[in-house]
């Protein structure tokens, strides 16, 4: 049982940080609201299940197409609804949750609904840890988020675009007078954000069914991953995962299953109360200073 | 000479208040052009207007619906009419603008600041450039990895017109530069202007109300009154002149 905890403790706080990646490049990094979140993840699971049983294409195009296709979602909605309401943080939230609402209530009402919506998993089968069994589609979310964290932080410390991302959300006039043109870096990081979705998405997915309520699950883990974490900043994301996802677990396995969902919401409200900038949020402490 | 930059009859509007009042001014290359004026003259209106921030603040003020902003005038740069032309395209042709108060990226270091000033350059160019940049301000050489927003003042102001000058000016424009700092650190930093000027060719704009350490250094000055261009003269005129005197120098 213990060690079960810890592996699968591990699994959660893994597939916690996966799903909180493109959230956090975003909205933490890159300062564009994006509540729409869980709907483009939930756009690419049911993309790539089109593409897979509908059309017949091999698994691996479907995925690549379904993560193109999310990315150029992602770019049409900053061009269409958010880059009307920039810099109105409010109207921001509200127009792309909307949206988001919209966008999974549509496949709701087109009837994408039941045990049919599937994903294959990557590769079939399982190994033993111990007396533990735990299947490759497991570790392929463990590995999926080790590799993405890492491509983030390259990302976002080491290229100009990643540079350009930290920039305009620091200041955005002054990032104009290098040259960086705002529309144009936001919109790609609506676009690597909802890649990131979808990556998450073809990962994650084949654990489960694809269901609306799993895009609204989704947007509250990454939101309470973020929050407790701290906007915007990478290892607060990690920590945050790792904190959110051994507490889900412990409360599954020793407490009840259901109330595993009110773990994030509690971590949120702690959070907020006690430091609200996140664990390593790090604009407070420039405030501070200054 | 032909001027690399002339302004004609430009006129700034937010909503109805006239922020510049119909200015007229003319620079050629290498020299240093100064604008000297006391806060709400328009000093800043002009230095936005000419890197064309203000054609992005226009873009998104109405976007959301807020304030009207509007141009009227012309300005050419390299016989080439700019004044509608996005700030990308002025940063692309060289007309590089330091904003007001220290713009740095407070939560990036140093070193990451810098690099963030190349964003248009190519990778290998930034590193020569950062270079020297810290040649210029050996001071920053040692805080390199701390975040900005930990910097003093006079540091940040450094980073800045060092993050300036990675993007390769050609026609730079300092607004306030010396805005908050002791005046052992504007000296520094007017000494270190000079010692750009001598070293590339580069076109400076000083916009400033500090006229005492200005005034010495520039070729030919600009004093902005309520928008409105009052005076005009090499920097020796100005400094002789006894208006200007006893509003700058109080003698």
């Amino acid at each position: 049982m213990l060690l079960g905890t810890l592996i699968y403790g591990f699994v959660n706080s893994c597939l916690l940080a996966l799903l909180a990646m493109g959230f956090n490049l975003t909205f933490g990094i890159s300062g564009v609201a994006n509540f729409s979140y869980g709907a483009i993840y939930i756009f690419s699971g049911f993309a790539a299940w089109i593409f897979l049983n509908s059309a017949g294409l091999p698994y691996a195009l479907c995925v690549i197409m379904a993560i193109g296709l999310s990315a150029t979602l992602g770019v049409l909605i900053y061009h269409v609804v958010i880059k009307r309401v920039k810099g109105l943080a409010l109207s921001e939230v509200m127009a792309t949750f909307g949206l988001g609402l919209a966008i999974m209530e549509l496949f709701r009402y087109f009837d994408f609904v039941g045990f049919k919506y599937t994903l294959p998993n990557l590769i079939e089968g399982s190994v033993a840890i111990g007396d533990v069994y735990i299947d490759y589609q497991r570790i392929a979310v463990i590995l999926a988020a080790i590799a993405l964290t890492g491509f983030i932080y390259v990302f976002t410390h080491y290229t100009r675009t990643g540079l350009a991302f930290r920039a305009i959300a620091q200041d955005e006039r002054t990032a104009l007078t290098f040259g960086m043109d705002s529309d144009h870096i936001a919109a790609l990081s609506m676009g690597f954000g909802s890649a990131l979705a979808a990556a998450a998405a073809v990962v994650v997915l084949p654990l489960g069914t694809i269901a609306v309520e799993g895009g609204y699950d989704v947007l509250l883990n990454a939101l309470a991953v973020c929050i407790v974490g701290g906007l915007g900043s990478t290892v607060g994301i990690l920590v945050a995962s790792v904190l959110i996802g051994y507490a889900q677990t412990i409360t599954a396995n020793y407490l009840e299953p259901h109330w595993m969902m009110l773990v994030s919401l509690i971590a949120i409200a702690i959070v907020l109360c006690i430091k609200p900038s996140g664990i390593f949020g790090h604009q407070k402490e420039l405030e501070e200073r200054i | 000479m032909e001027p690399i930059l002339s302004v004609k009859n430009l006129m700034v509007f937010f909503e109805n208040a006239l922020a510049l009042n119909d200015f007229t001014m003319e620079t050629g290359e290498g020299q240093i052009t100064g604008i000297i004026g006391p806060n709400s003259a328009g000093k800043t209106t002009l230095m936005n207007t000419l890197s064309g921030l203000i054609i992005d603040m226009r873009i998104k003020e109405r976007r959301r619906g807020g304030e009207r902003i509007t141009v009227y005038g012309q300005i050419t740069y390299r016989g080439e009419d700019i004044t509608e032309m996005t700030p990308v395209n002025r940063v692309k042709r060289g007309i590089v603008l330091c904003r007001e108060r220290h713009p740095i990226f407070p939560e990036s270091n140093v070193l990451e600041n810098l690099r963030i000033a190349g964003y248009l350059k190519k990778r290998s160019r930034i590193k020569k450039i950062v270079n020297q940049a810290f040649d210029l301000f050996p001071a920053l050489i040692h805080l390199k990895n701390r975040k900005a927003g930990f910097l003093s003042g006079g540091e940040q102001q450094m980073l800045a017109i060092g993050m300036a000058l990675v993007a390769e000016p050609r026609l730079l424009l300092l607004d306030e530069p010396l805005l908050g700092l002791s005046p052992m650190m504007q000296q520094l930093l007017v000494e270190a202007i000079k010692v750009l000027i001598s070293e590339s060719v580069l076109t400076v704009m000083i916009a400033e109300q500090f006229a005492r350490p200005v005034l010495p250094i520039i070729n030919f000055g600009y004093i902005l009154e309520n928008g409105m261009l009052a005076l005009s003269g090499t920097g020796k005129e100005l400094m002789d002149n006894p208006e200007v005197k006893s509003a700058y120098f109080g003698v």
